[in-house]
């Protein structure tokens, strides 16, 4: 590969990568398989999965290394995640995000409100899942009444969880073109910096002439 | 699944199944315990240990109970609840044969995953099928008796059966057979129901005129009856007052329905937004320069 003036900025380190795809990874896991304990017409998925009892046994392991995942994450991004006044002005201009008309909307720092939201809605969902997971995993060790709001708090959460996943993975993968990019190698361009997070981008200026290429491929290489 | 004797009226986790075609010529059963004639000698229980050939459970240290156990476990599916309570002034000590009710509407067989794991025989027995059980325990939870006990070796669930066995080869449960007081009686669910009458009113005759019936509505009704003097306090003989599967209901309804409008509408909610906006480009090369500034 030609060696040029860098083009592409470090958007998620190798380390924030790898927690995102765990827990990515993990949770894909646990809704297939929730799914498929959930409701019958979706017990194919179980055979899918290696049948039944596999995935009666995995469905709560799994699901603890997702909340421990999901919790490095939170430690990693909670600067970046912190709300800000300026949120609320993105949240207002909500309908021409969602519309397309990013130029409308005012810029964002590493992430923008929606993704912020979407972060918290996730953690939250998360907590709920491990505390009812718990519970629903361990059923002889609690009284009837948390037993059965746990099924209740389960699967409310999951399908929280759910729609937040089909919205971020639909954003991710087919709406903003590089995001791809960013959650696999790591790099974006900069002018995707400045068109989706630009308040980030300008606190990344120094930063990053300071040393360009910090975290690109080429240069680990 | 054609099955003289065990015809199926309803599956676990599948809709609308009832493979089998016939119904039984005896319709449903039903065992009836008269708690006012058991003289907790425990017959019962080793005939069913015995009958379904039940390992063994490990020695307890003593409680200071006469009962066997505290609870019932994977392989001691019926227990004699010995249960003192204060009643009028005076004591009364309840013996309370306890095991699976084999509910008209099992909240088990309702909140089972996996399909055929639990089945409901026409006749009115709830079975689990251990071939097809996944060791989710659900049923666990969908019991409002408490029944389902799963097992450490094989993560299974198991629970009384109503000898379906004994029954499909025309014969009485073991327990009914072992009883020497004749307190429990089995046979067909009218005859049962008559003779659960009959005996209530004999109590109410003696001055028990709180006799009644336990055959709790809520779950549709149940396979087991009891006859118990203190009918307007069942809890005094370990067993619920007004058992329900209402959270059962609530998962199999609106949070399923809930469920599926997200991840329905959700996809499709996904796919109708990228075909009126499509994707968002900003990436093109030379970027920086294009974005108008002259960066590093």
């Amino acid at each position: 590969m030609e060696r040029r003036e860098p083009e592409v900025v470090l958007r998620y380190t190798m380390a924030e990568r790898v927690v995102h795809w765990v827990v990515a990874v993990s949770f894909l896991y646990l809704l297939l398989t929730g799914l498929a304990l959930f409701s019958p017409p979706f017990y194919w998925l179980a055979g899918l999965l290696g049948g039944g009892p596999v995935i009666r046994y995995w469905h709560p392991v799994v699901g603890v290394v997702f909340f421990a995942a999901l919790v490095v994450m939170l430690l990693l991004w909670a600067r970046d995640m912190k709300l800000e006044p300026h949120d609320r002005e993105w949240l207002r201009h909500l309908r021409d995000y969602a519309a397309g008309r990013e130029e409308a909307v005012p810029e964002s720092g590493r992430f923008n409100a929606g993704q912020k939201l979407l972060f918290y809605l996730q953690f939250l969902a998360g907590v709920l899942l491990l505390a009812s997971g718990v519970v629903l995993w361990f059923p002889l060790s609690f009284g009837r009444l948390l037993r059965e709001a746990s099924f209740v708090v389960h699967d409310l959460a999951a399908t929280a969880a759910m729609g937040a996943l089909i919205l971020h993975v639909y954003m991710g993968v087919f709406v903003i073109r590089g995001s791809w990019e960013a959650i696999t190698r790591g790099t974006v361009s900069r002018r995707w910096a400045q068109a989706h997070h630009g308040l980030w981008y300008r606190q990344l200026r120094p930063a990053s002439s300071r040393s360009p290429q910090r975290g690109l491929p080429e240069a680990r290489a | 699944m054609p099955r003289v004797g065990l015809e199926v009226k309803a599956v676990s986790a599948s809709k609308g199944a009832t493979p089998g075609l016939g119904h039984p010529a005896t319709g449903e059963v039903t065992k009836l315990v008269d708690v006012s004639v058991c003289i907790g000698c425990k017959a019962c229980e080793v005939a069913c240990k015995e009958w379904n050939d039940l390992p063994p459970s490990p020695d307890r240290p003593f409680t200071g109970s006469y009962q066997t156990l505290p609870d019932l476990e994977y392989n001691f599916w019926q227990l004699i609840k010995f249960n003192e309570v204060q009643r009028d002034g005076r004591l009364v000590w309840t013996l309370t044969k306890f095991q699976c009710m084999h509910c008209e509407d099992p909240g088990c067989l309702r909140a089972c995953p996996a399909p055929g794991a639990i089945v409901q025989y026409a006749n009115g027995i709830v079975d689990f099928v251990q071939e097809n059980c996944i060791g989710c325990q659900f049923c666990v939870t969908g019991c409002p008796f408490d029944v389902p006990r799963i097992s450490p070796t094989t993560g299974k669930v198991y629970k009384c059966t109503l000898c379906s066995d004994r029954v499909a080869a025309g014969l009485e449960p073991a327990c009914v057979k072992a009883c020497p007081t004749n307190a429990i009686s089995f046979g067909t669910r009218p005859k049962m129901l008559a003779q659960a009458e009959q005996r209530v009113q004999q109590l109410r005759a003696d001055g028990y005129t709180n006799a009644a019936v336990y055959n709790p509505e809520g779950v549709g009704g149940t396979h087991v009856v009891y006859v118990l003097p203190y009918g307007d306090a069942p809890d005094i003989y370990g067993l619920p007052q007004n058992p329900r599967v209402t959270f059962v209901n609530l998962w199999k309804g609106p949070l399923k329905w809930l469920g599926n409008t997200v991840l329905f509408g959700g996809i499709l909610g996904a796919v109708l937004h990228y075909f009126r906006f499509g994707p968002r480009e900003a990436n093109g090369k030379g970027s920086g320069a294009a974005a108008g500034e002259k960066v590093q």
